[in-house]
């Protein structure tokens, strides 16, 4: 039941260099634009590393703590490598009154981690608040791709087209 | 008038990517009118007049949040409308965009122009992506007709409008750390005063508010603020958006006057509870909201600031007795400690705590230590919280607590 993927800049890096002075250029050197590059920039490498950071520190005539202040803070930016398959199930109240717990449970199992641990270094599973289709949970993104209503028996069935 | 319909009307009967089909059934014709008369002191004592609160939660007077702004000395001045909704089982806001998205808009260049604003933002919820594309597709549409951006339909008025789209934090829905995370900053809140109203975004006179409010003005602008302020005149006027969910017949988005019962709510609008489902309590605005149990049915839904039920969001989530009540403790408590911003320690660590200690509740390992504890952390997260976030964390595990101790501690009785 996908129904929404989040396009993915990662993979179209082969084919079409990306590099981040040709993402920077795209914003004016605005306060108001930081957010909006930060997270362009996390999206196209997967993570914002110091080398980045730096340079986006010099565009915007900011340190580079500031601007690691700003990324380490919110959830669609990262600042640190992410695992191979990155899995995210919102746990809010409506999901939890819908079975998300025992969604959690079926991928926990599925590969042998716990919620939120570092085991294993491919996979890697959070708890989110929202993940923007609130009314249709349970919600379980994989990978940027959005699936809607997923059901403890249907986890195994997705998963497999991941491993 | 209790059924009258104002921003549902047209869901689902007009194209949402279609201009024209807005236009044909009367949209954009409160902007005109306002543009006409250019009368922007008129307009804002209709919307005084009409007594329209804000929809966001707090349910601020927008007539006098927007007179604030209007009147202020700077003449830079910004508007915001903030469409950062992450509260768990709300999505209202996102049933507009996804419906009707030039309602929004007409509503976000009215308010602009009524404050002086030369510049307005759409705030959206990072996570909504097919919003931020229809709405895109929306204002360009919108542009080309003139509706914004230099010389509105021919006349004097300028204005610019642009989506920021924001980048996954629950925080940010509140206005404070909203400016915050405009100007590049961590969406922590800011201290109060000075206002928003006085100084918002990079210091400068800013109205936030939330789309519902904002999706009123079109038909207040139209019909007059009287005609406004008579439907439910009791406490405060309007319709409101509910979110129904859980056990109940019809899940979803119902628009209905404020001033409703709950009973009425639950079992005439949303058609009753869901088949071999029995009623066990209802929580009232998103995760932070309180909990009604079958003695509250009779409660009045609405904006009113001593009502012991605050209405929060509009969502009303339905819950029966097959739901263990431990996991529902956990998705508040994680819910809250995820998004806690870091800034003042009380929040920070006690929704933390919080945490902790309903992760042993669902495993069934709860000391007396613990319950001790927990009444040490929920007052504190109570009284001593820099924003209202830490306060709420403990609304709905207070409640809770108070009335279903018996099925909270059932496992670990039965342990012992």
């Amino acid at each position: 039941m996908k129904i929404y993927s989040i396009p993915n800049l990662r993979n179209n890096k082969k084919m079409n260099f990306i590099s981040i002075e040709k993402i920077l250029l795209e914003f004016d050197p605005k306060a108001d634009n930081l957010l909006p590059a930060l997270k362009k920039i996390s999206e196209a490498f997967g993570y914002i590393s110091e080398k980045e950071a730096q340079k986006t520190a010099s565009y915007f005539s900011l340190t580079l703590t500031q601007v690691f202040e700003t990324a380490s803070f919110y959830d669609l930016i990262n600042v640190k490598k992410q695992p191979a398959l990155s899995i995210k199930v919102c746990s809010g109240t409506n999901c939890t009154f819908d079975g998300c717990q025992k969604v959690i449970k079926e991928i926990e199992n599925f590969f042998h981690i716990k919620e939120g641990d570092d085991f294993n270094p491919n996979v890697k599973l959070k708890t989110m608040s929202c993940l923007g289709r609130c009314g249709e949970g349970p919600i379980v993104v994989i990978n940027g791709n959005v699936y809607t209503r997923v059901t403890a028996s249907g986890v195994d069935d997705i998963l497999k087209n991941y491993v | 008038m209790p059924n009258t319909k104002i921003i549902t009307e047209y869901w689902g009967k007009i194209d949402p990517l279609k201009i024209e089909d807005y236009i044909a059934v009367g949209g954009y014709q409160a902007l005109e009118k306002f543009v006409a008369g250019r009368d922007a002191k008129a307009a804002l004592e209709e919307i005084k007049k009409s007594g329209l609160c804000g929809r966001g939660g707090a349910g601020f007077p927008t007539g006098s949040k927007l007179g604030m702004v209007a009147g202020a000395k700077n003449k830079v001045r910004y508007f915001i409308c903030n469409v950062d909704e992450s509260e768990p089982g709300t999505y209202k806001d996102r049933e507009i965009v996804d419906n009707n998205p030039h309602l929004l808009l007409e509503g976000i260049a009215i308010t602009s122009l009524i404050i002086g604003a030369k510049k307005a933002f759409i705030y959206l919820n990072g996570n909504y992506r097919k919003e931020e594309e229809i709405l895109e597709k929306a204002l360009e549409q919108a542009k080309e007709k003139k509706f914004w951006g230099g010389k509105i339909l021919k006349s004097g008025y300028k204005l610019d409008i642009e989506i920021f789209s924001g980048a996954g934090a629950y925080i940010c829905g509140e206005e404070t750390a909203l400016l915050n995370s405009i100007e590049g900053k961590r969406g922590e809140p800011r201290m109060r005063p000075p206002y928003p109203t006085e100084k918002g975004l990079f210091g400068k006179p800013t109205a936030v508010n939330n789309a519902e409010t904002v999706a009123n003005i079109p038909w207040i602008i139209l019909n007059g603020g009287e005609r406004y302020s008579q439907i439910d005149p009791k406490k405060s006027p309007g319709t409101k958006l509910y979110i129904l969910g859980g056990a109940v017949k019809n899940c979803g988005v119902i628009e209905a006057s404020l001033g409703i019962t709950l009973r009425e709510l639950i079992f005439e609008l949303g058609g009753g509870m869901a088949r071999g489902k029995e009623f066990w309590f209802a929580q009232i605005g998103g995760a932070s909201g309180r909990l009604a149990t079958v003695k509250d049915l009779d409660i009045i839904l609405s904006y009113d600031r001593a009502a012991e039920f605050p209405l929060g969001s509009g969502a009303v989530l339905v819950v029966d007795k097959t739901t263990e009540i431990q996991d529902l403790l956990l998705s508040w408590a994680s819910f809250f400690r995820r998004e806690s911003c870091g800034k003042c320690v009380p929040c920070r660590e006690g929704t933390f705590r919080l945490w902790e200690i309903a992760k042993r509740m669902q495993d069934g390992e709860i000391s007396d230590r613990d319950k001790e504890a927990l009444d040490d952390i929920l007052w504190t997260l109570d009284n001593t919280c820099f924003c209202p976030l830490g306060k709420f964390a403990a609304v709905a595990f207070k409640d809770a607590l108070k009335n279903f101790s018996k099925e909270i501690y059932k496992n670990a009785i039965n342990n012992q």
